[in-house]
């Protein structure tokens, strides 16, 4: 299967272990990525206060170039997934703004037609390669580790626009980790927002808000926190060493990439998974599981 | 004089076929279930007098079954109408019950033999009946009926049992089908309303978290005739709950997922669960988070003013946005904000009883389709006049009570019952002076 792979800026600008984790191991599944020449930010909506065309034309842009391509386009952000999703739906519904959009596209000689495909993360594995592909490719499962899942709010939310999966009862990223020979635990929070959309107002209430969940998953004992998202997992990976200062008590807990874990459960070795720029005390786990 | 057919055994149609049959009029009860009752025959007690549902039933039902001009047909339902008010003529179709209706005496013996469990629709399903089985103990007519897609003679001609221990060779399995046709000068339809599944409500978890009921399943949980006796234990531990909120609402009064009306008994049914609760265990802890308490019948304020006073039920304004399982305990925390003083709290409890949406019967759209009659927006059975003639469908000589026009509580039923069999009186009258 060959896709259009749209990392997104912040993946690229500093999730690269995330990026490496999908390089090194999507291929081995069969999935071909090809880079989209030329791709730029999604939008980014919070960016439609400023200027609400300009994030439709940056949306738009990017699946452009994917129709160009004639090709499905995997999009590895929750945040850009429902950002070209909105786009896909608003300008499907509105045909004027839609000239405006397509008369800046045609400077560079793009067309948008609005028929691409977007794959979140969670259609590629659960929907497209699907449960036997996954196990096949397991060859060390990680039996006797409890994960909690952080499907993320993009993900999910908001349920009238077609997201990747249930926006109050989410199971798809529970059975991407127990395909992998590990179980997940069903904890309340699970479909609670990790914060990071209120950076730029109050850094201190994302603290709270995601120091709230890392207390959590550490009380019910569970092994580590998983998220395909790279907004959530900056914060709780790479933040809580802020988050303990602000809420004043121990957070410490080991996150990890989805396809981190499907990495380690395929024998790619840890290197590769970018598993050494997780900050999050992840080693305890991968001594666990051994062979690095 | 023609009979009335009504359709729907219920309280509404129990009342509406006592009050015909009592001025001499013959009535044909017609219920698509074993017994009749209806809904109010599984309440426990009923607001705000706190009397025993079956206790003011049964007699009613009784009644029913012995009176000389009424004529119950069970498990029946009306497949086709034609003609005009004072001449109707309407195919009953009646499924077979599998045991003759002549010779069963109720003991309840098949049912106690037969091997073949299913969840009991009677006890919400959080109990179970046999493949045999009586529909609950007063049930009338008190004759068992075979489940034929459970029965395992049905379904892979084996066992028997229940014919071998009938000692009053009641059991008839090869009974079939049979149309009846009748002839009646005006139609009552009193069939009732159904519950909303607030499954489809996400945030509350129904379905997902074991301990969230709906206030249907909670009253046989409450009712000494129900699965645990009487004893609120909740289905995660069998731990007897002693913190219970109750929550409004659900599926009502909604733009979003749901309907938007009223659903009118809701604010009383969960005030009086709440003291079925406490008079249970009085230290026990009851919330009911509400949106508004609409409380305006006879009675009704005082009685959830004793609730507050006298019982100490606690009520919080505000709509829980959410509901969270501890996934050790099983215990759930509400979130919530107390809109009487602004603030975002929690509540954590034992069990959770979400107050349902009544919502239109399935049956109604293919029911209206038969008769020619007009639904509203939502699916119940519309009236002419909301004001003048309230209890009149849009099709002459056919007449509405109860909840399958709107939601309403036992007492508007009865009153609308009784308005009802008036009005089916009034065309036998008519009828009686053209000759």
């Amino acid at each position: 299967m060959k896709v259009a792979f749209y990392p997104g800026c912040t993946v690229q600008a500093d999730q690269i272990g995330y990026e490496a984790s999908v390089r090194n191991t999507m291929p081995k599944l069969g999935v071909e990525l090809i880079d989209v020449e030329g791709a730029s930010c999604c939008g980014y909506p919070p960016f439609s206060s400023v200027n609400e065309a300009a994030w439709y034309y940056s949306s738009a842009r990017n699946m452009a170039l994917a129709e160009r391509m004639g090709l499905p386009i995997l999009i590895l952000c929750n945040g850009c997934h429902l950002s070209f999703t909105e786009t896909k739906h608003f300008l499907a519904n509105n045909p004027i703004i839609k000239a405006k959009i397509d008369e800046k596209l045609s400077i560079e000689g793009l067309t948008y037609v609005g028929d691409v495909e977007l794959i979140h993360v969670f259609d590629l594995f659960h929907n497209k390669l699907g449960e036997e592909k996954i196990k096949q490719a397991v060859t060390k499962p990680l039996t006797g580790f409890k994960f909690g899942a952080h499907p993320g709010c993009h993900a999910i939310r908001p349920n009238k626009l077609i997201r990747p999966d249930d926006s109050e009862n989410p199971i798809k990223l529970d059975e991407l980790i127990q395909w992998l020979g590990a179980e997940t635990m069903d904890y309340p929070g699970k479909i609670d927002c990790c914060g990071s959309s209120l950076a730029p107002a109050s850094g201190k209430t994302v603290m709270e808000i995601a120091g709230d969940k890392l207390r959590m998953v550490k009380a019910l004992g569970l092994d580590g926190l998983v998220t395909t998202c790279p907004f959530c997992f900056k914060v709780y990976d790479n933040r809580q060493r802020a988050i303990q200062s602000t809420v004043g008590a121990s957070v410490e807990f080991p996150v990890f990439y989805y396809t981190q874990l499907l990495g380690l459960a395929m024998e790619v070795k840890p290197d590769f998974l970018g598993l050494d720029l997780n900050q999050s005390p992840v080693d305890s786990v991968l001594a666990r599981i051994g062979g690095s | 004089m023609k009979p009335v057919l009504v359709v729907g055994g219920g309280i509404a149609g129990i009342q509406a076929s006592l009050d015909l049959a009592d001025r001499g009029i013959r009535v044909h009860l017609v219920e698509k279930s074993p017994s009749i009752g209806g809904v109010m025959a599984q309440l426990d007690k009923t607001f705000p007098t706190m009397d025993c549902s079956i206790c003011i039933l049964a007699p009613k039902m009784i009644e029913c079954f012995r009176h000389p001009n009424i004529t119950i047909h069970t498990q029946s339902e009306l497949v086709s109408l034609e003609g005009t008010v004072g001449d109707f003529s309407v195919k009953v179709l009646q499924h077979p019950r599998s045991v003759d209706a002549q010779k069963c005496t109720g003991c309840g013996l098949c049912s106690e033999r037969c091997p073949v469990k299913r969840p009991s629709v009677f006890q919400a399903c959080l109990g179970q009946r046999k493949a045999i089985y009586l529909a609950f103990p007063q049930a009338v007519p008190l004759i068992a009926t075979i489940d034929r897609d459970a029965c395992l003679w049905f379904t892979q001609g084996i066992c028997r049992t229940c014919e071998t221990v009938c000692s009053a060779n009641a059991v008839e399995y090869e009974q079939k089908e049979n149309t009846i046709e009748l002839n009646v000068s005006s139609i009552i339809l009193a069939t009732g309303f159904e519950q909303y599944n607030p499954k489809d409500i996400g945030e509350y978890g129904y379905g997902h978290y074991r301990n969230v009921l709906t206030a249907l399943e909670f009253e046989r949980l409450v009712c000494a005739s129900g699965p645990t006796g009487g004893v609120l234990t909740r289905p995660s531990d069998g731990k007897v709950a002693h913190n219970i909120a109750f929550i409004q609402c659900v599926g009502s009064r909604t733009q979003t997922t749901g309907y938007p009306y009223c659903s009118a008994s809701c604010c009383m049914y969960a005030t009086k669960e709440a003291v079925l609760i406490k008079e249970h265990e009085p230290s026990s802890h009851v919330t009911i988070h509400y949106m508004d308490l609409r409380i305006f019948g006879k009675g009704f304020q005082e009685f959830v003013d004793r609730a507050q006073s006298n019982w100490g039920v606690r009520y919080v304004r505000g709509r829980p946005g959410e509901i969270t399982e501890d996934p050790a305990s099983k215990d759930l925390t509400i979130h919530y904000e107390d809109t009487e003083v602004g603030k975002v709290e929690k509540n954590t409890v034992e069990l959770v009883i979400l107050c349902t949406a009544a919502v239109p019967n399935s049956d109604n759209n293919k029911l209206g389709g038969i008769l020619g009659v007009k639904l509203d927006e939502y699916g119940f059975f519309s009236t002419k006049d909301p004001i003048s003639s309230p209890v009149e469908t849009s099709r002459q000589g056919i007449y509405v009570c109860g909840s399958c026009h709107g939601p309403r509580d036992i007492p508007e039923s009865v009153a609308e019952a009784s308005a009802t069999a008036a009005k089916a009186a009034e065309d036998e009258a008519r009828l009686e002076v053209k000759g």
